[in-house]
């Protein structure tokens, strides 16, 4: 699994951005993951914005903020839900031992 | 014809995560649960709670299946606490569900943490429709059974009451382990002179905020002044509460016309609060119905028993609306395996499975 952060400055509704990708090498692991954090909205879409997608095994995330600290935060509390769907993927999938 | 229905089930709503598996009879088969502990004087927020349950979900969901020695595929659904409770902390079981439901291939049922409370209390007791009160660190509701759904006859309109007790240990810096209520109660017990409090009933209603401010403002003077001990004041506080809710249940059964009273809830397992409680029943002819630790503490076994009631009833939650929310009352939930046991389709709930 790698995951890359970047602050680009590609053009955007709202001045703050960043992306996120992770490679599961795996297209169910990734359309699983995919699945279960789509569930959860921004709490805040008046400030925040996430867009998710996948394709060939990776997730790709794309964060958009009015301010620096919203995004910090959104991107801080979804790499937290993501480590816990990953881990329960790799804890609790095929080949689980109790 | 397939062997007993089972279910594991995901209670993070505060600062106690737990996973728990039962049949459809009620049999427990294993419920293991950690408790977010903070120092003295400190209570639990959000974000520290949920690390804690982020921490210790995949190893509560191994030993759960461990004790209970059954695999992923024997599992009928996959509960958990949708709310009311800590945002944050009722994300952590929503997530791990979602995955493992489709990981394992199995249906989601999202369940009312208040409910859960409930059934897990009435098939505990055997107390088939009682008047419950449901007191813990954030719910404190009078609450009975009528037409399908269980109705709020009373609560409070501010506080919980639980959580006016651990605040007031967050006041004499009483240790959290296992829990500042229970280190109130045992406190409590030498407790010699009592001390006038507020006594706060509205109707069918109580409030404690105000109960908490005045103890809170007095409690460092009058002992200061050596007018009464820390012991003293829990005994007076617990005294105070503790009325006032058998006052606000004991009214409750009138309108209902009903005998027993189920407590349930953290709070439930106080033992002052069910001896006062029992005295209110034997004068009016009733019984009280309440349990230990085990089952009024938050725990993962009332979530999965109350989400595979549901389910044999044939409800299940879609993932896309498998989510949390800090705000569910009690009475917004259809109590469909209650409305189907009266109505007679079903002689009880069946032994061997539907």
């Amino acid at each position: 699994m790698a995951a890359i952060a970047d602050l680009s400055d590609a053009p955007n509704q709202w001045e703050f951005s960043c992306d996120l990708e992770v490679d599961f090498e795996s297209e169910e692991n990734a359309s699983i993951v995919y699945a279960a954090l789509g569930v959860d909205k921004e709490l805040q879409p008046d400030k925040v914005k996430r867009q998710m997608s996948i394709s060939d095994g990776k997730l790709s995330v794309h964060f958009e903020a009015v301010e620096a600290r919203f995004l910090r935060a959104s991107f801080s509390a979804f790499v937290d839900v993501l480590t816990l769907a990953s881990k329960t993927i790799e804890e609790l999938g095929p080949g689980m031992v109790l | 014809m397939k062997k007993k229905m089972i279910a594991i089930g995901f209670e993070g709503s505060a600062n106690k995560i737990g996973i728990g598996v039962v049949t459809l009879d009620g049999t427990i088969l294993s419920n293991p649960r950690h408790t977010y502990i903070t120092p003295p004087g400190q209570g639990f927020l959000p974000r520290e709670t949920a690390q804690h349950h982020l921490q210790h979900v995949l190893p509560l969901v191994k030993s759960a299946l461990k004790t209970a020695e059954i695999t992923p595929d024997e599992i009928d659904c996959i509960c958990y606490t949708k709310g009311p409770g800590m945002g944050a902390p009722l994300q952590v079981s929503a997530i791990v569900v979602r995955v493992l439901s489709l990981l394992w291939k199995k249906p989601i049922v999202a369940v009312n943490h208040c409910v859960a409370h409930i059934e897990m209390g009435r098939i505990v007791t055997g107390a088939d429709d009682p008047v419950v009160l449901y007191v813990s660190g954030g719910n404190t509701q009078v609450i009975a059974y009528s037409e399908g759904r269980y109705r709020i006859f009373g609560e409070t309109i501010d506080i919980a009451v639980g959580n006016c007790l651990d605040r007031f240990a967050r006041v004499l810096t009483l240790s959290n382990d296992p829990s500042p209520g229970y280190n109130i109660e045992q406190l409590a017990k030498k407790g010699e002179k009592f001390i006038d409090l507020p006594y706060v009933v509205k109707g069918m209603d109580v409030s404690f905020s105000g109960i908490l401010s005045y103890i809170e403002a007095t409690a460092e003077e009058k002992l200061k002044n050596n007018e009464c001990t820390p012991a003293d004041l829990c005994y007076s506080l617990q005294e105070t509460l503790f009325a006032m809710l058998v006052e606000i249940t004991e009214r409750a059964m009138a309108h209902c016309d009903s005998k027993d009273v189920l407590i349930v809830g953290g709070v439930g397992c106080n033992e002052r609060l069910q001896e006062m409680m029992r005295i209110m029943c034997s004068e009016r002819g009733g019984r009280l119905f309440a349990t230990d630790d085990r089952y009024c503490i938050d725990n993962g076994a009332m979530i999965a028993y109350t989400g595979l009631l549901a389910f044999a009833h044939g409800y299940s939650t879609p993932l896309e609306e498998s989510t949390f929310t800090q705000r569910f009352r009690t009475d917004e939930v259809h109590a469909i395996w209650r409305e189907k046991q009266e109505s007679g389709d079903l002689s009880g709930l069946p032994d061997g499975g539907i």
